[in-house]
């Protein structure tokens, strides 16, 4: 039953399951995609919800937090997937015939929403409180001023973290496969099935490549996003 | 309906599991620990090659799912192994390993990385002229590093150090991919018999939350501590 290296690696395999798992990246970026929309909205409620020292609403926010930053992401993907079926059950609806990336989705947003409510909170905490009062003696409504003068120099603070929970995200999204989402980590082990479980090692390293190159990408372009976005700002605190 | 018996039950078979994730954890942190702060000080030094590899290394280890670094080392340490015992002639079957073997080389790797990035930010908080001012007053670099650098630096790092003992008890979940018999697998082993998964999720779900409480309030503790020693920031 020994054996050895060189018979079971080869590197041919790494360049030849590249082109077979890029197209299913479309699933990757869909479920990320969603996540984003919908964990950005409940984080934003959540933030708000922290911020206004609301009794209830933020010991509630304080305590989701709290659960979702102890919760691996893989036994929320598997309490939400079991758990909102058994729950629709007790009220009489069947979910058996939902398809399966929406319970993705959804475990993938609540993961997202505590992330993003902590970015969101800390950026506005950023933002001295002068500065809304100077916004409106000189006679914004407070939307306006929410929306002209707070949100854009928040935005700048958030970015940085934006992007790491965004990279969070779409690695912790490679757990879809668990539960059957054939997204570019799912395309990965049904190669590997495929091939009864030879060159699973190869296959781990073309995929670790893809995973590796988006995640530089995105690094890339938010460092960019800093750039952009601080440069009004620098040139405030000169003049 | 939930059956409130196994869901009792079975928090105790989780529970079980706790000490194997604890054990990974603790083996990691403590591996990880000093590699980590030689790689800071690789980076920050900018030893020529070493600091290349260093920046190669973080960057693919925070760039790529945990899940895919597990099944990377599971699938070729094995191999690997295998290959060194025949050349050695050493009797040894490769089947008979204890997977928390690779489980302490999958999540030491991959905090090393992590903590090296925690060093990196926290040891560049300190000031440059702390350093000069040591070797002045006749400090050694190691005495000044352990006696004036470390310990302010420490304080800013904690956070971010509890942070990473978290996600490091978080993704010993993924230890199943191992077949390593932790919190995770245990209950989800004990729910296969009458498909209690909503229940044995439920008690997964409660043992993390109880452990990462835990530490977390550990870590304040800790770092209300050292607060106190700096006195003044407090």
């Amino acid at each position: 039953m020994v054996q050895t290296m060189d018979k079971y690696f080869n590197s041919v395999y790494i360049t030849d399951s590249i082109p077979k798992l890029l197209p299913y990246l479309k699933v990757t970026f869909m479920v990320v995609g969603l996540s984003v929309l919908f964990g950005t909205l409940l984080g934003f409620i959540l933030a708000v919800a922290k911020i206004r020292q609301g009794k209830i609403a933020k010991k509630f926010a304080d305590l989701y937090t709290t659960a979702l930053r102890c919760t691996p992401s893989i036994v929320l993907l598997f309490l939400v997937y079991y758990g909102i079926p058994a729950i629709a059950k007790n009220f009489g609806i069947d979910l058996d015939d939902v398809d399966k990336v929406v319970f993705i989705v959804i475990a993938f947003s609540l993961m997202f929403a505590a992330a993003m409510c902590d970015v969101i909170k800390t950026a506005y905490e950023s933002v001295d409180k002068g500065q809304f009062e100077a916004a409106i003696s000189v006679g914004l409504s407070d939307v306006q001023a929410y929306i002209t003068i707070i949100l854009p120099q928040a935005f700048v603070v958030a970015l940085p973290n934006i992007g790491n929970s965004l990279l969070a995200l779409i690695k912790e999204g490679a757990l879809g496969y668990t539960i059957g989402l054939i997204d570019v980590m799912g395309k990965a082990s049904l190669i590997i099935s495929g091939n009864i479980n030879a060159h699973a090692l190869e296959i781990y390293i073309a995929l670790s490549i893809i995973y590796w190159v988006i995640s530089i990408v995105i690094e890339q372009l938010f460092l960019k996003f800093e750039k952009v976005f601080s440069k009004g700002k620098q040139t405030i605190k000169v003049t | 309906m939930l059956n409130y018996k196994f869901l009792v039950d079975t928090f105790f078979v989780a529970l079980s599991g706790a000490p194997t994730a604890i054990l990974i954890t603790f083996v990691s942190l403590l591996i990880a620990i000093p590699l980590g702060f030689l790689l800071a000080l690789v980076r920050i030094n900018e030893v020529k090659f070493l600091n290349r590899f260093a920046q190669v290394y973080v960057s693919f280890v925070r760039g790529t799912p945990m899940i895919v670094q597990i099944f990377i080392i599971y699938n070729s340490v094995p191999l690997l192994l295998a290959t060194i015992f025949t050349k050695l002639n050493i009797k040894i079957n490769i089947y008979d390993v204890n997977p928390i073997w690779y489980a302490f080389i999958v999540f030491s790797l991959n905090t090393i990385a992590i903590l090296a990035e925690v060093f990196r930010s926290a040891l560049g908080t300190v000031n440059k002229g702390q350093l000069e001012a040591a070797q002045s007053v006749g400090l050694t670099n190691v005495q000044a590093y352990t006696k004036i650098i470390i310990p302010q630096a420490l304080v800013v790092a904690l956070p971010n150090i509890c942070t990473a003992t978290t996600n490091l008890i978080k993704g010993t979940s993924l230890c199943y991919a191992m077949s390593l018999k932790e919190i995770t697998l245990r209950a989800k082993v004990a729910a296969n018999v009458g498909y209690n998964y909503v229940e044995a999720y439920i008690d997964i779900f409660l043992v993390y939350l109880i452990i990462c409480i835990i530490v977390e309030y550990g870590f304040k503790l800790y770092e209300n501590r050292l607060r106190t020693y700096k006195g003044v920031s407090a």
